[in-house]
């Protein structure tokens, strides 16, 4: 059965219809054209979907279309401005924090989701935020370092 | 895939457990989600024939902390992030905190509610050995009304609790603890982010001069469910407090486990990790306490 569900998407009202059971990742993806977001493990243990919902991370792979109405919601996609890249992208970029790149949606949301509660954060409350964001290529330490010198 | 299910969303208590009532079989409540969607993406057998599940996200009063001079009762949708985040929690349960914020990632803990951890009542749930020794009880809603209950006696086996159909949990109720009690909380797992706990521990102990007085200890993990060791604490309330003593308390509580698991292929190193765990627990406790004095 189809619901109606309505919400903001990076800074949008969109409304669409949908079934209930289907995952936030996939509405994405699939229906709405975003694939800026990735599937990676599908259980809430890769961060590799992770969104901004209502202002904090979270898994999209672990929400549901029938849980958002009503909500905000930001994707990579939304960070961009005026045709510029967020200071987080730029600075992914700079640091060398991007190599196979499937992880950096999720890693840079988790980043974002960290810098609209704590501007300057340190090196250990940065490893806390993105301790649910797996990346195999590169090691971490350009990640930290880019959201170190990032702002927002 | 997530099987085809519709999403009901009540605006109060009343109407989400006349629904729950309804359609015993096929309606489950939904909080975090993060047990039951990948349980259902992944076909697991503990989630087969649901048709409906119940949000309870827009009901504001199981999101209530309320504060008087015994307890602390939260309400059951309070996810880890806000407890984490709670100043009065910290002061006054801070093994619980310390544990919620040792539950998956920032991404789990923005959604999975503590409520949540205790009725999937996983064998690893991190904050159920802290609940349990700080005596939590839980209140649940039913049709014939609201009642009480030890958390202690709602935990049955693994994934199974006292929960009825139709029932719904809605506030946990954590009694302060004396000022004399002090603790911590141990968790071992494989790495430090995104972690199965392999191994809790929760000690809470009240401490005058040099001698024990009431003593809280409780595992997880390494015990099938969470659980308490009533007659662990009983057997050395009131003893003089020296390093032979924690050892022995330490020891003991290896056998108790022991005698609930049975002989496991893993008991060889797990037990004695568990005893050395629960030593160096006891120790930090000990000589925070001499801190303070």
């Amino acid at each position: 059965m189809k619901i109606k569900v309505s919400f903001i998407l990076n800074g949008l009202q969109v409304t669409v219809e949908t079934e209930a059971h289907r995952r936030l990742l996939d509405l994405l993806r699939d229906d709405l054209n975003l694939t800026g977001t990735k599937e990676g493990c599908a259980i809430g243990e890769c961060g590799a979907c992770t969104v901004v919902m209502n202002k904090l991370a979270v898994n999209s792979c672990l929400v549901l279309a029938g849980q958002i109405d009503g909500a905000e919601i930001i994707t990579i996609e939304g960070l961009m401005k005026n045709g510029a890249l967020h200071s987080l992208q730029q600075k992914f970029i700079e640091k060398g924090a991007v190599q196979c790149g499937f992880c950096t949606p999720g890693m840079i949301m988790s980043a974002y989701a960290l810098l609209l509660s704590n501007k300057n954060p340190d090196e250990e409350e940065i490893k806390e935020a993105i301790a649910g964001n797996l990346c195999r290529c590169t090691g971490y330490k350009q990640i930290i370092e880019a959201i170190a010198d990032s702002e927002i | 895939m997530i099987p085809e299910l519709e999403i009901i969303k009540p605006f109060s208590l009343e109407e989400a457990v006349d629904f729950l009532n309804d359609h015993p079989a096929e309606a489950r409540i939904i909080a975090g989600g993060t047990d039951i969607i990948p349980g259902l993406m992944q076909g697991s057998k503990r989630f087969t024939g649901i048709k409906y599940l119940v949000d309870l996200q827009q009901i504001d009063e199981l999101k209530e902390i309320i504060a008087d001079s015994e307890n602390i009762t939260i309400g059951a949708l309070l996810t880890f992030s806000q407890m984490i985040n709670n100043d009065s929690l910290k002061n006054n349960f801070p093994l619980l905190v310390k544990s919620a914020s040792t539950v998956g990632s920032v991404q789990i803990r923005n959604r999975a509610t503590v409520a949540g951890n205790f009725i999937n009542n996983a064998p690893c749930a991190d904050s159920v050995p802290p609940l349990l020794v700080y005596n939590a009880k839980i209140k649940l809603l039913g049709v014939n009304g609201n009642y009480e209950m030890p958390l202690s006696d709602f935990l049955i086996k693994p994934y199974f609790t006292r929960l009825k159909t139709g029932e719904i949990v809605t506030q946990i109720i954590l009694p302060k603890p004396k000022k004399e009690f002090i603790g911590d909380f141990y968790k071992l797992g494989r790495r430090r982010g995104v972690a199965i706990s392999r191994i809790t521990l929760a000690a809470l102990i009240q401490i005058e001069d040099n001698k024990l007085g009431e003593i809280r200890l409780a595992s997880g993990a390494v015990s099938p469910i969470g659980m308490r060791f009533f007659d662990l604490e009983q057997k050395y309330s009131g003893s003089v407090i020296s390093d032979k003593l924690l050892k022995n308390i330490s020891s003991d509580l290896g056998k108790e486990i022991l005698k609930v698991t049975g002989l496991r292929w893993s008991s060889e190193y797990k037990v004695p990790v568990t005893q050395q765990a629960m030593y160096l627990l006891l120790e930090r406790i000990c000589s925070a306490h001499k801190q303070v004095k």
